[in-house]
């Protein structure tokens, strides 16, 4: 039914765009199909998701195709927040994503800020070290970061979490970028009048590229929210767990022997709308400036 | 000489700036990667001496079928995103592209990129559900019509299918997102003159769009062969006991060996082998594709 709504307003689009024939309509109504069913192939697992977390417990195990609650309940929220105690790692969650994603974004404006700089002795250099980093995954040395981390005395704290990835060249590299599109005449006129770098830094450079702080910022946000093989490696003391790997122990539980898992599935799927509602409530405001980054960082580069 | 020490006094500032994320990539990128091939090439010991022993470590992976079940492993689950996840985000932006109601294209967007943004915990989580033979939602649809149920991830064959293209679900939105920005600057007047030699709108995808995409293509390439052998977050969430064996990659071998075994050297060998593999392949594809020269 819906189907047939939308080819009709397909075909009139259509005919005002390209005034084709018969085929050119037939390929128009073919493209909305597809369009739907892709649509429904990704949101379909996400409405199901919900469907259960709000359902009580014992009709979240009834088998058949739930895409609404069967019996609609706060149950499984209560039990994920408190009995299984996801409110702590969420609070872990907050502190170490607002506090890693702030040092982040400052230290990325920092250095995209000394690398534009003309005339600077050692920048060549600079730029070298900063750009090799991003040829070594971080995946890769675990076992020595685990090593550097365990003799630095973070293991099990929430500061090894904030500085694992605190400093990238992928975000020197974007907020670079973003410094080099402010005119240098700017930065010429504010010495001549006598201001300093980091004035001129806080002053003109800062207020000027907002756009390119949002974008890092947001994209640090997320992968902090999301952050999962740093939280395994340096914690094991499960009251510094994060909302990720506390999640993790939710969701594959009992998976491979399924009937004899201890948690319902209203539980597990509340817990995994507690995880993703952050992201969605944000998406709204992230989206401009996510295409926006993505675009930068791979048709750029 | 004075000259540069003049220019370096002046820009003290600077200077202070940067030292944080010299210092930074120093104690956690440069130090672990030379502690990481030093102890690549030792016997490892926590405390007290870690004597060298060659390419012991090395070798011992290298007769190790354990090993090679995990080269074996990633490169069949990796190349599979590679190869089976190429076409569909192209598909899915000129799809997207061709759509005229601005409501539905900017929902249909938003939809197919959403599962990027979340974790591998998530996503894993969400699917171990769906798929679960007792009630998942894919096995109920199959009971409709009479087939299954499948165990999804507890057969082996099955979980690295799953391996595969759950990855591809779950990206193909980001990479689609990409591909729509580069239509975006794809110049118009392109599309009037082929309008008006009579080309219908299919050949003009396939003419103009297609081809005017190739660059991006490349680029999309490259980002996904980096990111093949680091493959780690997915596995990790939906593996069982079960098929661990068939679907265990490079880094959670490294993470099982090094971490949970603690056999460092044996690990850090492993981890040396992946970065130089890594290094490798990236050398071979910005030469194959030409990247590196364009810019």
């Amino acid at each position: 039914m819906a189907t047939r709504t939308d080819t009709s307003t397909t075909t009139s689009g259509q005919s005002t765009a390209s005034g084709g024939g018969s085929g050119e309509r037939h390929f128009g109504t073919i493209n909305v199909i597809f369009l739907i069913v892709l649509t429904a192939v990704m949101i379909v697992p996400f409405i199901n998701v919900l469907a259960v977390a709000f359902s009580s417990g014992l009709s979240s195990m009834d088998p058949g195709i739930k895409l609404w609650p069967s019996e609609w309940s706060f149950q499984g929220f209560k039990t994920v927040w408190v009995n299984v105690g996801l409110q702590r790692a969420f609070i872990n969650s907050v502190i170490v994503t607002s506090i890693g994603t702030f040092l982040h974004v400052i230290l990325a404006t920092f250095a995209g800020y000394v690398l534009i700089q003309r005339n600077l002795p050692g920048k060549r250099l600079m730029i070298v070290f900063v750009l090799a980093t991003m040829a070594i995954p971080s995946e890769l040395i675990m076992i020595p970061l685990f090593i550097v981390n365990k003799n630095l005395g973070l293991l099990n704290t929430l500061a090894a979490l904030v500085f694992s990835g605190l400093v990238s060249g992928f975000s020197i590299l974007l907020m670079r970028n973003f410094f080099q599109s402010v005119p240098y005449d700017l930065w010429e006129s504010a010495k001549i009048d006598g201001a300093g770098d980091f004035h001129i830094f806080r002053s003109i450079y800062l207020p000027l590229s907002t756009a390119g702080l949002a974008t890092i910022a947001l994209f640090e946000l997320v992968s902090r929210w999301n952050q999962f093989l740093p939280v395994i490696l340096y914690i094991s003391d499960s009251s510094k767990y994060t909302l990720q790997v506390a999640l993790q122990a939710l969701v594959t539980e009992g998976m491979a022997t399924s009937g004899t898992s201890m948690v319902t599935p209203n539980v597990r799927m509340a817990g995994i709308v507690i995880a993703i509602l952050p992201l969605v409530i944000l998406y709204p405001f992230m989206q401009r400036y996510f295409v926006e980054g993505i675009t930068i960082g791979s048709v750029k580069e | 000489m004075g000259n540069t020490l003049r220019l370096m006094k002046t820009h003290m500032a600077l200077y202070v700036m940067i030292i944080p994320i010299i210092a930074y990539f120093a104690v956690f990128v440069y130090y672990p990667l030379y502690e990481g091939v030093t102890a690549s090439f030792q016997e490892f010991n926590l405390l007290g001496a870690r004597p060298y022993v060659g390419f012991e470590n090395y070798t011992t992976a290298w007769n190790d079928p354990a090993f090679w079940q995990v080269v074996r492993n990633t490169l069949l689950i990796g190349f599979g995103v590679l190869i089976f996840g190429f076409l569909p985000p192209i598909i899915v932006a000129l799809s997207l592209n061709e759509l005229r109601l601005v409501l539905f294209k900017k929902f249909s967007q938003t939809v197919v990129y959403l599962p990027h943004l979340f974790s591998w915990v998530v996503i894993g989580g969400m699917w171990i559900y769906l798929l679960s033979p007792s009630g998942g939602l894919v096995n109920e649809l199959l009971a409709l019509i009479d087939a299954g149920p499948i165990r999804f991830l507890t057969s082996t064959t099955w979980a690295r299918i799953m391996m595969i293209a759950l990855p591809i679900w779950k990206d193909m939105g980001y990479a689609a997102i990409i591909y729509l920005a580069s239509i975006s600057t794809i110049s118009p007047t392109l599309y009037e003159a082929a309008r008006i030699d009579g080309a219908t709108r299919l050949q003009q995808t396939y003419q103009i769009t297609v081809p005017m995409l190739a660059p991006t293509m490349k680029v999309v390439l490259m980002l996904n062969i980096l990111g093949l052998l680091r493959i780690f977050d997915q596995i990790y969430v939906m593996r069982n006991p079960v098929v661990k064996r068939k679907v265990d990659v490079l880094m959670t071998y490294v993470y099982d060996t090094g971490i949970l075994q603690f056999e460092v050297g044996y690990a850090s060998a492993v981890s040396v082998m992946v970065l130089v593999a890594t290094l490798f392949l990236t050398a071979i594809v910005w030469y194959v594709t030409g990247f590196g020269r364009e810019g």
